[in-house]
């Protein structure tokens, strides 16, 4: 197998929330809002029902093949040469979508503290962190995951506490005041990050209890839900439909803080924050495209892949987008259509064709 | 092939010159094996021979071998020597006592030593004379007796110097194996405490002990420690370190991964937890493994005080071993990145401090980290009279001079001290580690400001999210989450709620305090 380690549920309950949920925390709230308006807020509860039966599919598929991982078993259901051409194309979509991440990444640390320094600077750095850790395995990468997120929930909870004195919920009211439609709309990006869980089909087969996959996916699903809700609602209560036109509305929570003069300009901890989350984030994903081509390719060891991913990632960085605004369009417009598709229609169909074979374990 | 000829013939070369006599068996002529034994000790002139004849009418030759220093002088002469050269109460009426039988009833009548050993080999006797026990040769017998008659200059039992506490107990252990493995069976008066010993060391043959408690450590550990141990083939071990280098799990890492004290409780408690530890003779420091990180803030006064304090106190060293490490890198990021962090009176007063040094905040931290790392390793090793004088300068330098001369900014001068006293709250070798990223940080720091400090601290988790020991985890029980080991981690909880030992060892996980126990006021007898 080319992952010694195994991780428990917990742990792996503690990396999909990061993985998931730390790119969402920045930018998402302002591209719901831009849809939803003031009832952004439902449209995140909506998202977060929305991606249960996506979490669903993806412990059933898992369920039906045992032992192996999503870029596996869909050489299973799909045969050999269809099987690797769309197993492929997944390790694709997985090196783009963790170069949007550094992207979003180096263009945060740009906006907020560097102005003059090439993102270039920052893409490389992240990203031999990342390999750092890659190579060290799936096991090292949680346990690094279990010391930062309690810190990042901590500090979330810590920025809403502190904002509470800024709230003001009549914000919220009217509810339901926009159409449904807007509501639905704005439910699609953050159900593609909540989405985002279907790269749990790769870890799986690396868990000590494979069986808990179901109740892993259900509560880390959840507890993101839950944080993204107070995000949303938590930024709408202070500035109102302001939200929609900021690039990081939760990053501008955080600067308005001012306790009696001395906690002041909390915006250094949200880089903490961000950068940890992050950090984790991109090296899962990382991990997953490193472990699913070694995988397609049948190595021995996904160690000598590490190297050549960083520099795809880091080159595909700088070239998905030519500013900001470009990403940023990218993630409200295409990827809530990109990303489902490929995380939730997809294995949908794959779901669909092994019941339809009668491939995979039967059901007990 | 050739390298494995040549090894061999390396080998034939560099083996002792005695190498064909160590394996011979004694003979039976007393002569012929002093000849030998002279040939041996050549040049060694505390080896004592003494010849002397038994007390009988027959003439039966004797003849001791020692070392003179490692020996009981008094046991040597009243109890070996005198009883069988004077008083022999042997020489009962009856019985003849000739070449033949001299062995036996020197054996049950003769001697006054309480533990004698026999042996018939050359190796045995040198192995014996060596580790100050004191041979016996008898004309016309191929078997020697070695007499137990160790005892050589040794350091009391003194307070430890490494790790002070104030309740507690005091003693710490000494450069004497044997005293320090009493110390340890003074406290866990029980059979299932065991104590392996085994020679380490091509030349030093120095005596190295296993110690564990059986029953509670996992028989897997003590397999993986022997077999560790017996892998080491080196020409000397002077102290423990040496063996630690050996065993640890990641041979570069800063990280101590294998712990050391010179602690008696320290280690009795370690074992009870079901580590092993690591004996040698000829040093105080044990080693006991396996170590981890949360190691480094705890101390055995934790066991001792009261618990919701003690819980306070770790957490107070939690945050001094944050400071040690990022004080001074934190400080150069925000001075020289992140201004608007720091609430605008207190800018403004550092920004009066700076205007008048001439170097960037970060080439003043680290000046004055070096200077005072050049401190701390004076402090260490200067001759004791002449330490008031270097202290006294060296406050001077650090403290006033500096900040008149317009070197460095008072802020500094709170920054770099505060760090240096913030590490020795910790334990000693975890600071070591400290002590050396904080530099590395510094430069990241000046090079990148918060964003490089971070980078640094997640390049440092997750190097020590990737360090073992002895196949534990080192960050364990915070990551991985053990839950029923944090009760003993950041906090301590109170005895009666610490029912079973860590988990971490994988191991028996045994009992420790009954459960029920948790004292309340009595019902009856209670006062209106």
């Amino acid at each position: 197998m080319l992952e010694g380690g195994k991780i428990d549920g917990r742990q792996a309950v503690y990396l999909s929330i990061t993985y998931i949920m730390a790119t969402a925390l920045l930018g998402v709230a302002a591209i719901t809002t831009s849809f939803a308006r003031h009832d952004a807020w439902i449209s995140s509860i909506l998202a977060t029902v929305l991606s249960i039966p996506v979490a669903w599919l993806v412990v059933k598929l898992s369920s039906l093949f045992p032992g192996k991982t999503f870029i596996e078993y869909q050489e299973e259901i799909l045969g050999k040469y269809l099987g690797k051409i769309t197993g492929l194309i997944y390790v694709v979509f997985f090196i783009h979508i963790c170069s949007f991440m550094i992207r979003e990444f180096g263009d945060f640390i740009m906006a907020a503290f560097f102005e003059d320094t090439p993102i270039l600077v920052f893409h490389i750095i992240v990203v031999a962190m990342g390999a750092y850790t890659v190579r060290h395995g799936l096991e090292v990468l949680a346990r690094v995951n279990q010391i930062f997120l309690p810190f990042i929930i901590l500090s979330v909870v810590m920025i809403i506490f502190l904002t509470i004195p800024e709230l003001d919920f009549k914000r919220l009211l009217p509810v339901l005041d926009t159409s449904p439609v807007n509501i639905i709309k704005g439910s699609i990006t953050p159900l593609a990050w909540h989405s985002e869980i279907l790269a749990l089909a790769m870890i799986i087969p690396f868990l000590t209890k494979p069986d808990e996959s179901g109740k892993i996916a259900y509560k880390s699903l959840a507890m993101v839900g839950f944080i993204f809700l107070i995000v949303t609602a938590g930024s709408i209560a202070t500035f109102g439909e302001l939200v929609a036109f900021m690039s990081y509305p939760f990053l501008n929570t955080a600067r308005i803080i001012n306790i009696a003069k001395f906690i002041d300009r909390l915006d250094p901890l949200i880089m903490v924050i961000w950068l940890a989350g992050g950090f984790v984030k991109i090296t899962f994903f990382y991990y997953i495209a490193v472990l699913g081509s070694a995988q397609l390719f049948k190595l021995n060891s996904y160690r000598p892949l590490v190297l050549p991913i960083g520099i795809i990632l880091v080159a595909m960085a700088v070239a998905v987008g030519e500013n900001s605004i470009q990403i940023a369009h990218f993630l409200s417009h295409i990827f809530p259509v990109y990303g489902t598709f490929f995380q939730a229609a997809i294995p949908f169909l794959l779901l669909v064709i092994a019941l339809f074979r009668k491939q995979g374990r039967t059901p007990k | 092939m050739l390298r494995m000829r040549k090894r061999e013939k390396q080998k034939g070369n560099g083996g002792d010159h005695s190498s064909e006599i160590r394996n011979r068996p004694l003979s039976n002529n007393i002569e012929e094996n002093l000849k030998y034994l002279r040939e041996i000790f050549n040049n060694c002139s505390d080896v004592v021979f003494r010849e002397f004849l038994l007390a009988q009418r027959e003439q039966i030759k004797l003849a001791m071998i020692y070392i003179d220093g490692l020996t009981d002088k008094t046991r040597v002469s009243e109890e070996i020597m005198k009883a069988l050269a004077l008083e022999v109460p042997m020489a009962t009426s009856n019985t003849e006592i000739t070449k033949a039988n001299a062995l036996h009833y020197i054996k049950m009548r003769g001697l006054c030593i309480n533990k004698i050993k026999e042996t018939g080999n050359f190796s045995d006797v040198i192995n014996a004379v060596l580790s100050g026990n004191t041979v016996l040769l008898v004309d016309g017998n191929n078997t020697a007796i070695i007499n137990e008659t160790q005892g050589w200059e040794k350091r009391s039992i003194e307070e430890s110097k490494t790790e002070i506490i104030v309740r507690g107990p005091r003693e710490s252990f000494v450069e004497t194996l044997s005293t320090n493995t009493s110390m340890l069976r003074r406290k866990i008066k029980n059979p299932d405490l065991k104590i392996e010993t085994m020679e380490l060391g091509e030349k030093t043959n120095t005596q190295v002990a296993l110690v564990y408690v059986a029953g509670i450590v996992n028989e897997g550990l003590v397999e993986e420690a022997r077999k560790r141990l017996s892998r080491i083939k080196i020409d000397g071990i002077l102290e423990s370190g040496y063996i630690e280098e050996f065993i640890s799990d990641n041979p570069y890492t800063v990280f101590p991964t294998i712990a050391h004290t010179d602690r008696p409780d320290r280690v009795a408690a370690y074992l009870l937890e079901g580590r092993v530890a690591i004996m040698v003779e000829g040093t105080p420091v044990v080693l006991t493994a396996p170590s981890i990180f949360m190691e480094s803030i705890q101390t055995p006064e934790d066991y001792y005080e009261r618990a919701v304090f003690m819980s306070a106190i770790r957490g107070l060293r939690i945050l001094t071993m944050i400071l040690a490490m990022t004080l001074p890198s934190l400080y150069v990021a925000i001075i020289s990145f992140h201004h608007e962090m720091l609430p605008t009176p207190l800018l403004l007063s550092i920004a009066s401090q700076r205007e008048a040094v001439p170097l960037p905040v970060f080439v003043e931290v680290l000046f004055m980290e070096i200077a005072f790392e050049i401190i701390r390793e004076a402090g260490i090793r200067l001759p004791r009279p002449v330490g008031q004088a270097v202290s006294i300068v060296a406050a001077l330098i650090i403290g006033e001079a500096a900040v008149t001369a317009g070197m460095v900014a008072g802020t500094t001068i709170i920054v770099v001290p505060m760090t240096a006293i913030a590490s020795f709250t910790v334990y000693y070798s975890g600071s070591i580690a400290f002590r050396t990223l904080r530099f590395p940080l510094v430069f990241l720091a000046a090079s990148l400001g918060l964003f490089g400090l971070i980078t640094g601290l997640i390049i440092i988790v997750v190097h020590m999210a990737s360090l073992r020991s002895f196949g534990i985890p080192y960050l364990e029980p915070i990551a991985p989450i053990v839950p029923g080991d944090l009760k003993d981690s950041a906090l301590r909880a109170p005895w009666w709620a610490i029912k079973r030992g860590p988990n971490l060892m994988g191991q028996n996980n045994p009992r420790r305090a009954v459960p029920g126990m948790k004292p309340k006021p009595p019902t009856v007898n209670k006062r209106e």
